[in-house]
């Protein structure tokens, strides 16, 4: 698939690390040993405002028990995509025509709108196993792999942890590598850095727009997480994680551009292709990312039983040496409802600070910076979500519940990112999303 | 090593350090072993959300791991 | 010989005497007199409904009951639920052969010095404790069954 929006890939190299704890699967969740499997399934609808990116993607994960705390948990993910992506350009008064990462085609924005690309239809599957036993009596060791695909990504991770149990298990001390290795094919091949957009080559050419840089790139991921879980008292525990993550190769998104504009007015400068070819009526540069990326975070998690109810509090601070400084609150009241169904509503605050190559666009006629993007992601940004879940437990043990969450996400381009008239006119390509999901978790 | 390398790691190494006596005594985990009181409840909405905000937001991951729960064997 | 059989049965005495003592002060204290049971091979087994392993390890004592009863092989298991309402809902899905005493307070794993759950205490004909298990696996189910096995062999001395 499609544009960094999608980088599902990448998600995997980190969620298998964030996933360590359940990739290794947990004393909780497991069938009774040998009594088969206990399987959890999602079915997961995603849509943001505006016609932009919709996904759908059913997730199954399967654990079977072999006795005596030995361990094998499957997952497996299948997830659509269609909708659009801003791809990096800013609006304009006027229209503004771009060339599709395929090169085949052109699409037009309409004016006073933000950009957005909405070629990418993609389909990824993501497999994941891991095993896990004791080791020892107060040691546990576990391992994993994990693989994805789509159609401009591939995406292969290992990952490895051992934890062990101290104070009559009342410590768990936890640690773990995972390492990923992903190829980044993009459709119309890699664009080198600050190449310019180029002309549609036609339906007749092999789509080559951008593929000045080769067809396929690689990137490498270590994560490491060092954990530590505390029995608090009769009625809480408490984890803390420390996490460190190093990536480094191909982070840039090829499918994303920066708009030229000019110095004093703020506004694109116009391009008019050649006679009788079809391409961009401005000058839009692919952006360039540093080739290694530095990240470490420190996750704290309360969880608290009130008669009954469990509150689950959650802080995540993050800081990278791309200037990305982050900070999650989560919480979650979590309360039964009747005999055998309960009710769980959820709140998120997020909020980032710009990567330090972040810019809004690029001014003509200045130098190029080393590394510049002007994807939002990127940007100074603030978010929130707002959801509710409610489950219901059947006679039989087995459980399905529902999820419905609102995310909102606003992002704020840094003052100093911004040329000419620019302050009095940034659009920056603000979303809401709604999030609903189904699942049925049951025992085979 | 950075000032703000150094603080993440004292603020976890002091977690670290200042709990060793806290905890409940075996056979008092009744609360702790409840599915909904496991540090990793529901695997897959967390796996959910960390791919949704790891593709609409700049950081992601770092939640891993077990611990609490029955204390068991 | 006579000095640490005395010692063992002053121990065993002492469960007799201190748990009355201790159970004297609550009306809802559970006692365990293991005294009781002399010249018989005692397995003291404490669980929990909310104890995983547990739904491994009572059938397993469900079967040496069966087994070695004729050979006066006496099982006590002591239920530590906070929630009696659990216990007796755990024993509907796992039947219990063997009788059950119930400290909800835990003053019982108090006294045994409960390191984990479940934990099986086994003394000898002469109640002196001879083993303590820690926890329940599949793995060493064959080895404690030949340890209570060996208990049983060797006369009351």
């Amino acid at each position: 698939m499609a544009n960094n929006d999608k980088r599902i890939g990448e998600a995997l190299a980190v969620a298998a690390c964030g996933l360590l704890g359940a990739a290794a699967p947990s004393a909780s969740r497991a069938a009774e040993p040998g009594s088969g499997w206990d399987v959890d399934t999602a079915f997961l609808f995603y849509g943001e405002s505006d016609g932009r990116v919709k996904d759908a993607s059913v997730s199954a994960l399967a654990i079977r028990d072999y006795g005596d705390e030995r361990k094998l948990s499957l997952d497996m993910t299948l997830d659509t995509l269609t909708g659009a992506s801003p791809n990096g350009a800013i609006a304009s008064d006027l229209p503004q025509t771009f060339t599709s990462p395929s090169g085949r085609s052109t699409y037009t924005t309409p004016a006073g709108e933000i950009p957005l690309d909405s070629s990418f239809h993609d389909t990824r599957v993501a497999l994941n196993a891991s095993w896990s036993q004791p080791f020892a009596r107060l040691y546990s060791v576990d391992a994993g792999l994990g693989f994805s695909s789509e159609i401009d990504y591939q995406h292969l991770g290992l990952n490895a942890g051992i934890t062990r149990d101290f104070n009559q298990r009342n410590t768990t001390a936890s640690f773990s590598v995972a390492y990923g290795f992903d190829t980044v094919k993009p459709v119309g091949g890699v664009p080198a850095p600050f190449a310019a957009m180029g002309d549609a080559v036609g339906e007749d050419d092999e789509g080559n727009a951008s593929g000045q840089a080769g067809s396929n790139q690689d990137k490498k991921v270590l994560d490491v997480l060092a954990g530590f879980s505390q029995v608090l008292g009769r009625h809480s525990v408490l984890r803390v994680n420390y996490s460190y993550s190093d990536s480094s190769g191909y982070l840039t998104d090829p499918y994303k551009v920066l708009t030229v504009v000019d110095p004093v007015t703020g506004e694109p400068v116009l391009r008019t292709p050649p006679p009788g070819v079809e391409g961009p009526g401005g000058i839009y540069l692919f952006e360039h990312r540093p080739d290694s990326r530095r990240r470490q975070g420190l996750y704290t998690e309360l969880r608290q039983d009130f008669s009954g109810n469990v509150l689950q509090l959650g802080y995540r601070y993050s800081t990278d040496d791309w200037g990305i400084d982050s900070h999650t609150l989560e919480g979650r009241l979590r309360f039964p409802l009747g005999e055998s169904g309960y009710l769980e509503p959820h709140l998120r605050y997020y909020t980032q600070t710009a990567a330090s190559f972040y810019r809004y666009s690029l001014a003509n006629g200045a130098p190029l910076p080393e590394f510049a993007s002007a994807d939002a992601r990127l940007a100074d940004m603030d978010a929130y979500t707002v959801g509710v879940k409610y489950g219901h437990q059947t006679p039989q043990g087995n459980e399905w519940s529902a999820r419905l969450e609102y995310y909102e996400q606003t992002a704020k381009a840094p003052a100093e990112t911004l040329i000419g008239n620019q302050p009095g006119t940034v659009q920056m390509p603000d979303f809401s999303a709604v999030i609903l999901q189904f699942s049925y978790h049951f025992k085979l | 090593m950075t000032g703000k390398q150094a603080l993440l790691i004292l603020i976890a190494g002091s977690s670290l350090a200042g709990c060793a006596n806290l905890g409940v005594k075996p056979w008092e985990r009744e609360v702790l072993a409840r599915d909904d009181m496991q540090l990793d409840a529901q695997p897959l909405d967390t796996a959910i959300d960390d791919h949704i905000y790891f593709s609409k937001e700049g950081t992601s991951g770092g939640r891993g791991f077990g611990g609490g729960g029955c204390g068991c064997n | 010989m006579l000095a640490s059989r005395l010692i063992a049965s002053t121990r065993v005495l002492c469960l007799a005497v201190c748990m009355p003592f201790l159970s004297g002060a609550f009306a809802s204290q559970p006692s365990l007199d293991l005294s009781q049971f002399r010249g018989k091979v005692v397995v003291v087994d404490f669980w929990a409904s909310w104890c995983k392993p547990c739904r491994q390890s009572i059938p397993w004592l469900n079967q040496l009951r069966a087994r070695y009863a004729a050979q006066e092989l006496v099982i006590i298991g002591v239920n530590v639920d906070a929630d009696r309402a659990e216990a007796d809902r755990f024993q509907r899905e796992v039947p219990i052969d063997f009788d059950v005493v119930y400290d909800p307070q835990g003053a019982l794993a108090t006294q045994f010095k409960v390191q984990g759950m479940p934990s099986t205490f086994v003394f000898d004909r002469a109640g002196k404790l001879a083993a303590t298990q820690l926890g329940f696996n599949e793995k060493h189910r064959q080895q404690h069954e030949s340890e209570i096995q060996s208990l049983l062999s060797r006369e009351h001395s």
